[in-house]
């Protein structure tokens, strides 16, 4: 498998970068669900691990976004419509909006509550914003409302792979998957 | 791929690493207690306390922060609340001596919450402890000149014996005080049931404080 992409799939590294985000994110909102659940020190630990899961979310993002400019993007199919083309690029605009916004929102809410962010307990972060209370609600609503477009595109996202590889029956989803050859 | 993930991760810690070493570095010592009295710092028995200048805190450009350890970032907070009296001479210092009362409830990080959860029972407790105090019985020179409280230490009900470090300067209505030292805050049994770990809640504090001072008072 290609280390780079070509014009007709994607290389090893981003595929690792698409997949390694996939996991993270839905690990994310795992950990999120439960530290709703929980108090104190307990709360504390978790939201630790979401802060260091999302700040990894974070770093990839900025080496994906590189990556991605450094190398060619995998054309769609020939046979896809216009319409279908616009909708791919507004959701990949979106989901890479999302990948840096999600990160950039939580690290605000930790900055405004005096929770600063450590990554793993290895180093810490700086704060973006000054502690305030109004930021932290200002953000936390946010961070809410743009995991729900989040989820909403990613949605769309998968619909338009299943699609590419069932009905129009091209090779765009399984150029993407990890072990996926493109003939 | 699993190569280039494994390449990823090294990347990755190896920044981590470097950052951590570096943030290590800066961290200042804590401040020794208990360490035998510096030579020369005791000349002649001290006179009278009440002979010497006394000093209280002012209202205006005081503030005691405090920085401490949580999921492995370092957060500070203040008091609000606290009280400073100072009885210096730089000619007796041994007469001099530095006392200060804090009111523990006066805890702000910024964040609700974790101000109540600091003064509950496993932390603070500030029901049944409501103050930490100093109180020097004397201040002293040290080797390199600077100045230190020689005194106790009471947060919660432990009490422990700590030369804190401290620089005067003189302003034009009177001293600003100023030094920083560190301690366990498990020392001083602040920390119970779950708090007693401190994987998540660091056990060191730093105290930072800076206290402005006019002549009279107490």
């Amino acid at each position: 498998m290609a280390f780079r992409n070509t014009t007709r799939s994607w290389g090893s590294l981003s595929k690792a970068f698409h997949w390694l985000i996939v996991l993270l994110i839905i690990t994310q909102w795992l950990i999120a669900e439960r530290a709703d659940e929980l108090k104190g020190l307990a709360k504390l630990e978790a939201l630790a691990w979401h802060k260091s899961f999302g700040m990894t979310v974070l770093m990839l993002a900025v080496l994906r976004l590189a990556w991605r400019l450094m190398n060619p993007t995998p054309d769609l199919s020939q046979e896809t419509k216009p319409w279908e083309r616009a909708l791919a690029k507004i959701s990949h605009f979106l989901l890479y909006t999302l990948i840096f916004a999600m990160p950039l929102t939580g690290w605000m809410m930790s900055s405004a509550k005096n929770y600063p962010v450590s990554w793993f307990n290895l180093f810490q972060f700086p704060d973006l914003v000054a502690p305030a209370e109004q930021t932290f609600h200002q953000m936390h609503d946010l961070h809410h409302l743009l995991f729900k477009v989040l989820v909403g595109v990613a949605l769309l996202h998968v619909a338009g792979a299943l699609k590419h590889h069932f009905i129009d029956r091209n090779d765009v989803l399984k150029r993407m998957l990890p072990f996926g050859r493109v003939k | 791929m699993t190569n280039y993930l494994r390449f990823l991760g090294a990347t990755l810690s190896l920044f981590a690493v470097a950052c951590h070493a570096s943030q290590d570095a800066a961290k200042p010592a804590a401040a020794p207690a208990a360490k035998p009295a510096a030579p020369g710092a005791v000349s002649a028995a001290a006179p009278a306390a009440a002979a010497l200048p006394h000093y209280s805190q002012t209202a205006a450009n005081s503030a005691l922060k405090f920085t401490f350890e949580q999921a492995g970032a370092s957060a500070v907070g203040t008091f609000r609340k606290f009280s400073t009296t100072l009885v210096y001479d730089e000619k007796n210092l041994a007469g001099s001596s530095l006392d200060v009362r804090v009111d523990m409830a006066s805890v702000d990080t910024q964040e609700q919450e974790r101000d109540g959860m600091l003064k509950d029972a496993d932390l603070f407790n500030t029901a049944k402890f409501p103050a930490a105090t100093f109180k020097s019985s004397s201040l002293a020179k040290r080797p390199d000149g600077s100045l230190e409280a020689v005194g106790k230490l009471t947060i919660r009900d432990v009490t422990h014996d700590v030369r804190l470090p401290l620089t005067v300067k003189p302003t034009a209505t009177g001293l600003q005080l100023s030094g920083k030292f560190a301690f366990k805050r498990l020392d001083y049994g602040v920390g119970q049931g779950e708090f007693k770990a401190t994987d998540s809640v660091g056990n060191d504090v730093k105290v930072d404080y800076s206290v402005s001072l006019a002549k009279g008072g107490s």
